[in-house]
C-alpha cells in the first residue's frame, strides 16, 4: 500500500475567510456571514482530502484561534485572555494558560473542537490537540506546588475531553508534543527524568486505547527521544524531518512513523520526486513498520494555497514511493 | 530629556476608515464625518479647507498623498494630545503595517499571501524570488510630512532587519544552498538575505532618514528573541553593529512578546549593540492588574533584573500599558476593564514605573510607553490609554520632586 497522508494540524484559512474575519472584527461583517464561509471551506477541505486518498480525514481547525485555546477553555483551574505568548519561534501567537487552580476537565462542548456536523460521512475522523506535556509547558502556573502534579493532572482532564470526541466519532487523535524536542525557551533543556515524565504523562492519557493515538514531534530533532517514544503504546509517531538529523537514527520501528516531509515553514513546494525519494532513504536507514506522510507541522503556517500544493505533492510522492519500492 | 519619566508612543496606531476608504476611493463627505469629529478633539484647526481639497480632487494620487498627510496630523496632534513628549511619527499612518510596508519596496519579493498571527490578525508574508535590492525610499515620503507637523520631539520607528528576514520565507537565498542538511541549508540562507536586507535596503533607508534630518531612529526587532540560540543570537548582533555602523543618530531597539526566556537572552546580548543607547520592552502584557510596588503585584517586570545584571547602560521603554484584547480581572483603583480592552489607571502606572525604577536605580534612564504599538485599539481607547500613561508618569515624577 502507498503509505497514509494525514493533516499534520490546523489549516491555513482562504484569503475570503481572512477578509471576512477582519471585517468581522471591525463589526462590518455578522458572525452568520463567517461562519457560513467556515462551513464552506471546512466541507472543501473534507473533500480535498478525500479526493488526494486521505485515510483519516480532518477538518482542519479552521475556527481554531490558536493551538491550546480549545483545551484551555475545557479546563477548570485554567485562565486565559490577559496574555499572548509567542507560539515558539514563528510570528503566531497563543493566549497564555494561566493554572490558578486544581485543573480537571470543566463542560466539554465537542463543538470547541471539531465540526462532526461536516464530518458525517467520514468514519475516521482525526484531530490534532495538543499533548499534556506541552500544554503544561506552555502554560503559567500559578496554583501547583509539585510540576507532577501540574502535568498529571492536565492528562486526567486531556483523558476525559479525548473520551467526550471519542464519543463523536473521532478515530485518531494527534498529540502534539513539540516541547519534547524543542526547548530553546527555557533556561535549563529537559533531563532524561523529565522526560520520562513526560512519557508517563502522555502513556496515561493513551493507555486504553492506545491504537488510536500518534504522538507528534516538530521545531525540533526526535533522535535524541526517539527510542523511547518508541516504547510508548501508540500507533505512530510524528517526526520533524526538516528539524531531525536523520543520520543519526538507527531504530527499528514497530509502529508508524509519520514523516513531517514537507515544510510548512518554507514556501517552496515541494517536488514530489524529492518527497518519495526523501522517505525511501529514511526507510533505508530506519526500519518502518508502517509509513505516513505529513507537513512537519501545521500548515497554517503557510497561505492556503500554498498549503493546498504541498497536501497535492505529498498525494503524488505516496503513489511514487510505492511505485519505486 | 532632562524630565523625569517622559513618555513616548511606541509605533502605530489604527487607521480611520476615511485613510483607507480614501486611499482606494473617493470619499463623500459623509466619510469625512468621524474625521471631522476628531478634528474637534485634536484641535485641527484647517480641517475644513482639508476636507474641501480631498472631496474636491479627482486625482487619485494626489487624494492619496493628501489623506496621508491628513492622517499623520491626526495622528502627531493625537499624541500631543494625551500629553506624550514624543510625537514618533504620528502613529505609522503612511504604512500599511511594519512588514508589508517594506517588503512592498523590495525588489525580488513577492507577497504571497495572509497567514495567521493571532485571534483575526494576519500578516501578509512576502518571499525572496531573486537576490533584493530596493525600488523606492520606505521611510523618507512620511518622515518629510511629520517634519512639517510634529511640535515635539520626533523618534523614527523601522522595521528591523532581522524581522524582516525571519517573517519571510527565504525562497531564492534557500534554493540557492547546496549543502545536504536541512538545518545548515536554512541558517546559511538566512545570513545570505540578512546581510542582503540590512545592505540594501535598511542601510539606505537610515542614510535618507539621517540626511533628512532624523535624530532618533528605533528599530523594531520583534522576531529576535523568537531565536534564543547563540547563532541566531550572533547573527542578529552582527545584523544590528552593521546597520548602524557610521550613522551619527540615536539607535534603540524594541522588541516585545518574547518566549519566556526571550528577554533574558536579549539581555546578554544587548550591551554587544553598537550605539543602542535605549530599549523599548513589553512589560505590561506579562504584569498583574493590581495596585502595589511588591514583587508578585510587580511580576512582569522581573525580566528587567536581566537587563541591568548583563550591564546594559542605556534607558529602558517600559510598557506600562497593555495593547491587546484584555477579558480578565482588574482589581480596585488599577484601572478599568472595558469590552475587550484595559484602560490602566494612572496609579497602576506609576506603581510599574517607580517599581522598574528600584530595579534599574536611576529614574533619568525611565520612559514610559505602551507595550507596543497601539494598532488593534480603537482611537478613543488609545487616547485613554496614552492620558494615563501621561498621567501615571506625572505621579511617578512627584515622588521624586
Amino acid at each position: 500500500m502507498s503509505p497514509e497522508i494525514q493533516l499534520a494540524g490546523i489549516h491555513p484559512r482562504s484569503e475570503k475567510l481572512i477578509d471576512l474575519t477582519r471585517s468581522y472584527e471591525r463589526a462590518k461583517t455578522s458572525w452568520n456571514q463567517v461562519e457560513a464561509q467556515l462551513e464552506q471551506e471546512t466541507r472543501e477541505l473534507i473533500k480535498f482530502q478525500e479526493s488526494l486518498g486521505f485515510q483519516h480525514i480532518s477538518d482542519g481547525a479552521l475556527g481554531w484561534q490558536d493551538q491550546l485555546r480549545p483545551i484551555a477553555r475545557s479546563l477548570k483551574g485554567v485562565e486565559s485572555g490577559t496574555r499572548y505568548s509567542r507560539w515558539f519561534d514563528t510570528n503566531t501567537f497563543y493566549q497564555k494558560p494561566i493554572v490558578t487552580g486544581k485543573i480537571s476537565a470543566g463542560e466539554i462542548n465537542p463543538d470547541t473542537f471539531l465540526r462532526t456536523e461536516l464530518l458525517t460521512g467520514e468514519r475516521n475522523r482525526k484531530i490534532t490537540l495538543p499533548g499534556p506535556y506541552t500544554f503544561s509547558q506552555l502554560s503559567e502556573n500559578k496554583h501547583y506546588e509539585n510540576y507532577p502534579d501540574l502535568l498529571f493532572d492536565i492528562a486526567v482532564a486531556e483523558r476525559e475531553i479525548i473520551k467526550r470526541l471519542r464519543n463523536e466519532g473521532v478515530s485518531l487523535f494527534q498529540l502534539s508534543e513539540p516541547c519534547l524536542v524543542y526547548q530553546p525557551y527555557r533556561e535549563n533543556f529537559r533531563d532524561q527524568s523529565e522526560v520520562e515524565l513526560a512519557l508517563r504523562a502522555i502513556r496515561s492519557v493513551v493507555e486504553d486505547n492506545p491504537g488510536e493515538f500518534v504522538v507528534q514531534t516538530y521545531f525540533g530533532d526526535v533522535a535524541p527521544v526517539l527510542p523511547k517514544l518508541l516504547d510508548l503504546p501508540i500507533y505512530g509517531i510524528g517526526i520533524d524531518l526538516f528539524e531531525t538529523d536523520t543520520s543519526a537514527l538507527r531504530e527499528q520501528a514497530s509502529k508508524a512513523l509519520v514523516l513531517g516531509v514537507v515544510d510548512s515553514r518554507e514556501s517552496y513546494v515541494e517536488d514530489p520526486r524529492w518527497i518519495a525519494d526523501t522517505a525511501r532513504k529514511f526507510c533505508d536507514q530506519v526500519d518502518v513498520q508502517d509509513l505516513v506522510f505529513a507537513s512537519n507541522t501545521d500548515l497554517k503556517f503557510l497561505p492556503q494555497e500554498i498549503a493546498n500544493q504541498k497536501l497535492e505533492a505529498l498525494s503524488k510522492a505516496s503513489e511514487l514511493f510505492e511505485g519505486n519500492r | 530629556m532632562s524630565k523625569l519619566f517622559p513618555v513616548q508612543e511606541i509605533g502605530s496606531l489604527a487607521k480611520a476608515k476615511w485613510r483607507t476608504k480614501g486611499l482606494r476611493q473617493q470619499l463623500s463627505s459623509q466619510d469625512l464625518s468621524e474625521a471631522e469629529e476628531w478634528a474637534e478633539k485634536l484641535a485641527i484647526q484647517d480641517f475644513h479647507d482639508r476636507a474641501k481639497s480631498i472631496l474636491k480632487t479627482s486625482d487619485d494620487r494626489e487624494r492619496a498623498k493628501e489623506v496621508l498627510e491628513l492622517s499623520t496630523l491626526y495622528g502627531l496632534r493625537l499624541f500631543e494630545t494625551a500629553g506624550v513628549d514624543n510625537d514618533g511619527v504620528g502613529g505609522e499612518q503612511q504604512r500599511v503595517e511594519m512588514y508589508e510596508h517594506v517588503i512592498k519596496a523590495v525588489q525580488g519579493m513577492t507577497l504571497l499571501g495572509h497567514i495567521h498571527s493571532f485571534d483575526y490578525k494576519y500578516f501578509n508574508k512576502g518571499v525572496a524570488e531573486s537576490k533584493i535590492s530596493r525600488k523606492h525610499p520606505v521611510y523618507l515620503p512620511e518622515f518629510l510630512d511629520v517634519k512639517k507637523y510634529a511640535h515635539r520631539a520626533v523618534k523614527v520607528p523601522i522595521t528591523g532587519p532581522y524581522t524582516l528576514v525571519d517573517w519571510s520565507f527565504s525562497g531564492y537565498y534557500i534554493q540557492k544552498q547546496h549543502t545536504s542538511s536541512s538545518k545548515t541549508r536554512k541558517i546559511e540562507a538566512k545570513r545570505e538575505f540578512l546581510l542582503d536586507i540590512v545592505e540594501q535596503i535598511i542601510r539606505p533607508e537610515i542614510r535618507d532618514l539621517v540626511n533628512a534630518g532624523a535624530s532618533w531612529i528605533q528599530i523594531d526587532e520583534p522576531a529576535v528573541t523568537t531565536h534564543p540560540e547563540p547563532q541566531e543570537m550572533e547573527l542578529f548582533v552582527e545584523a544590528w553593529n552593521e546597520t548602524v555602523r557610521g550613522f551619527d543618530c540615536k539607535f534603540s531597539d524594541h522588541t516585545c512578546y518574547p518566549s519566556e526566556i526571550g528577554y533574558k537572552v536579549l539581555a546578554e546580548y544587548a550591551p554587544k549593540l553598537d550605539k543602542c543607547d535605549h530599549l523599548a520592552l513589553e512589560f505590561a502584557n506579562r504584569d498583574t492588574s493590581r495596585l502595589g510596588l511588591d514583587e508578585d503585584s510587580r511580576e512582569g517586570f522581573r525580566d528587567l533584573k536581566h537587563f541591568v545584571d548583563a550591564g546594559f547602560s542605556g534607558e529602558f521603554g517600559l510598557g506600562v500599558a497593555h495593547v491587546h484584547d484584555f477579558t480578565g480581572n482588574v482589581s480596585s483603583g488599577a484601572g478599568q476593564s472595558l469590552g475587550r480592552d484595559i484602560i490602566e489607571s494612572p496609579e497602576l502606572v506609576r506603581d510599574r514605573l517607580l517599581f522598574a525604577t528600584k530595579i534599574v536605580g536611576d529614574p533619568a534612564k525611565i520612559w514610559a510607553n505602551p507595550d507596543c504599538g497601539l494598532r488593534t485599539r480603537t482611537w478613543d481607547v488609545s487616547l485613554a490609554k496614552l492620558a494615563s500613561i501621561t498621567k501615571g508618569a506625572e505621579l511617578a515624577r512627584e515622588t521624586y520632586e
